[in-house]
């Protein structure tokens, strides 16, 4: 496969090279962004950097830092009780996805190939949730997930304030995140490739795992990694789903900064999760660039 | 903001000071808002030269400073009172009433007294606010625990007790606490107990101290929810206290040996949530809890048709928590400041107020001419017999309060 690809990307690159010498390109000054690329480094690039500046600070009292080189905080991350709460919410996020696209894909599969009329509709009733606040949205899951509420009183499904609460929020608030690419890479299925597969004797699961899933996979992972991205980061949703009683970094992080006033093992917690975070997008991007060839 | 003084001291000799603070007045009204004295001074003195050029030399604004007599370093004794007052305070925590009564005050009313209050949710907003400094608060509430450590930082400025003639009406025993052993910087606003409470229907056996809570709590979670109280500064200290140890202590052992006190209590709890809890045990969702004390009052008489709620107020030991008035060091209207403290220590001010916040201000006088509904409410009135155990709960230090935070995640997280 390999032998095969690689000469085929290298005459797209310079193929992609000669269009860029002849220039058709609309001409676009460069300094037109200026005022994006500005705002992007003070309130992106800014904060980053303080929060880098933070994490390398040792504290000295409460609310002062002295600022230097000190990767103490760093090694306090790689104690067992830390990597513990990293796995766990990894764990989590990782259970959440699978989820997602498990009651997910179904949904924008049905959405695309079935629907005609009532398309525009079903997409717009998968986005009505999003104009309501988060939080409100998951305190509504609160009153569904009552102990004295209908599931639990009548079907005996008593899951408020544990781990299960929180996988059915996470599922819940992050689903449209999912549907959404997912229906976009479905829509652009060319579906008369699935009538020739059951022509030439395909039973419908094999077109469906050969065919259908192989085209929309990147549809699949970039869904994906919009959902696990946030869960792992999620704050609110294990402080009122699991009653303040499980937690994931992002409660760890809030509390180093909030109640022990220390933010230097905060930031670095912060950033630690983004490390963790940067492998799984770099994995996206490996699969996402791979997908592309076979495109092409 | 001790800045500005020293460099005053550099540039100019002491005896000046009053008229530099009547110049500094005299910029602010004409500005009609507060204005920072480096500012203010240097309005002020390109006022005089304009002044001075165009007149030629005529009396100028220094000469008539009233109350420039005695200027000791800390005695504000005898200065005139300023026209503002700027408040830093929690929301909805004073009577309306208090404000307009107190600019109607004979000397207020006579310099135009205006007040500007804003508004911090938590001591860690009003705490980051100081430390990233350009403030310009003469009046600040913050709880115990920030007051101690805003004495360490000395962003306090010691009260002129001459100032505060009223102070005679508040309980003695309360002047000097531990977060202020000197009792210079600060004066108790109103303060409440952290207490608990249960479901009489479902718990039968009696409960009395707090360490019958924690025991209670593994036998009773499969009945009902139950709940303790958030934050890394209230889990670990209630548990030292039940314990029997110091709430702020720094030793290792007792880290250790309530650690493994919580967790062995912890397949007992089914939340630890401090806001979600009152309108959840009104609902009669919560069958075991903590809580403080006006928010248990309001759960038992949000029950009262129902009347499952007994509300314990613990023997030996739990926490006493305070909120105080406090002046910042560098507040541009100390007399003012004073002045508004000392109208709070007033009888007839502490009943307004503690109608409106039903919390406890330790005053007798005030005390006695509440309703008795409200007076000889125990959660209210919480009586000198149980407080006399409790403790305040500190920041001791980053330390401590790192060591208590890894004690609470752990405990949160098994």
């Amino acid at each position: 496969m390999t032998a095969i690809t690689e000469p085929e990307a290298a005459t797209t690159a310079s193929g992609s090279g000669d269009r860029a010498a002849r220039s058709f390109r609309p001409r676009y000054p460069a300094w037109l962004t200026a005022p994006s690329f500005l705002y992007y480094a003070i309130f992106f690039l800014g904060p980053m950097a303080i929060l880098v500046a933070f994490s390398l600070a040792t504290q000295k009292g409460f609310g002062s830092l002295s600022y230097g080189f000190d990767i103490a905080q760093y090694r306090l991350i790689f104690t067992s009780f830390y990597l513990d709460i990293f796995a766990r919410t990894l764990l989590m996020a990782g259970i959440g996805t699978v989820l997602t696209v498990l009651v997910g894909y179904p949904v924008a599969y049905w959405m695309a190939r079935y629907l005609t009329t009532y398309k525009m509709l079903a997409l717009l009733l998968i986005v009505v949730p999003f104009w309501t606040s988060f939080l409100i949205r998951t305190y509504a899951l609160k009153i569904i997930l009552d102990p004295n509420g209908y599931l639990a009183k009548d079907l005996g499904i008593n899951i408020l304030y544990t781990k299960y609460a929180i996988a059915v929020g996470l599922v819940y608030n992050y689903l449209p995140l999912f549907i959404l690419p997912v229906f976009a890479s479905l829509e652009r299925m060319d579906w008369t490739l699935i009538e020739a597969a059951t022509d030439l004797g395909a039973r419908p699961f094999n077109a469906f795992r050969q065919i259908t899933l192989r085209l929309t996979l990147p549809g699949v992972v970039t869904g994906a990694l919009l959902v696990f991205i946030p869960m792992t980061g999620e704050y609110i949703i294990p402080n009122i789903l699991g009653g303040g009683t499980y937690e994931f970094v992002g409660n760890v992080i809030g509390d180093q900064f909030n109640s022990a006033q220390n933010e230097p093992f905060g930031s670095a917690l912060s950033i630690g999760l983004m490390a963790a975070l940067s492998i799984f997008v770099i994995v996206y991007i490996l699969v996402a660039t791979k997908e592309e060839r076979f495109g092409a | 903001m001790n800045k500005d003084r020293d460099d005053l001291n550099l540039l100019a000799p002491r005896e000046l000071r009053p008229k530099f603070d009547y110049l500094h007045r005299e910029v602010q009204r004409a500005a009609g808002h507060p204005i920072d004295r480096r500012r203010a001074l240097g309005l002020g003195g390109m006022a005089i030269f304009a002044a001075a050029a165009a007149a030629c030399g005529t009396t100028t604004a220094g000469g008539t400073a009233p109350g420039s007599a005695s200027a000791s370093k800390d005695s504000l004794a005898g200065k005139p009172l300023e026209n503002h007052l700027e408040i830093y305070n929690w929301s909805q925590y004073d009577d309306p009433s208090t404000y307009t009564k107190f600019k109607a005050l004979p000397a207020e009313a006579n310099v135009g007294m205006t007040i500007h209050e804003t508004y911090y949710s938590s001591n860690d907003e009003l705490l980051a606010k100081l430390h990233a400094g350009g403030t310009n608060y003469d009046i600040i509430v913050p709880s115990q625990n920030a007051v101690a450590e805003l004495i360490d930082e000395k962003l306090l400025l010691a009260l002129d007790k001459s100032l505060l003639p009223n102070l005679k009406y508040l309980d003695p025993s309360f002047l000097k606490p531990s977060y202020d052993p000197t009792g210079d910087y600060h004066i108790i606003k109103d303060f409440g107990i952290t207490m608990f409470f249960y479901n009489n229907k479902i718990v039968k056996e009696p409960l009395a101290t707090m360490l019958d809570f924690y025991h209670a709590l593994p036998k009773y979670v499969s009945k009902g929810r139950t709940n303790l109280l958030d934050g890394a500064e209230e889990v670990v200290p209630l548990a030292l206290m039940a314990l029997g140890l110091d709430p702020n202590t720094d030793s290792q052992a007792d880290f250790g040996t309530v650690k493994n006190f919580l967790l062995s209590i912890r397949k007992g709890v089914t939340t630890i949530d401090s806001s979600a809890y009152i309108n959840d045990s009104i609902a009669g969702k919560i069958i075991l809890s903590q809580g403080w004390n006006g928010d248990v009052r309001r759960i038992v008489q949000g029950r009262k048709k129902f009347g499952d709620i007994t509300p314990i107020i613990p023997h030996k030991a739990s926490e006493i928590w305070a909120d105080n008035w406090c002046i910042p060091a560098n507040a541009p209207h100390p007399v003012a400041a004073h002045a508004w403290i000392n109208w709070l220590l007033t009888p007839s001010t502490a009943v307004t107020e503690m109608n409106y916040h039903n919390y406890k201000i330790p005053m007798d006088a005030a005390l006695a001419q509440l309703a008795p509904s409200l007076r000889n409410d125990p959660m209210f009135n919480v009586p000198k017999s149980y407080t006399d155990g409790y403790h305040y709960i500190l920041n001791v230090s980053p330390q401590v309060v790192e060591a208590r935070t890894q004690i609470y995640t752990q405990f949160k997280a098994a």
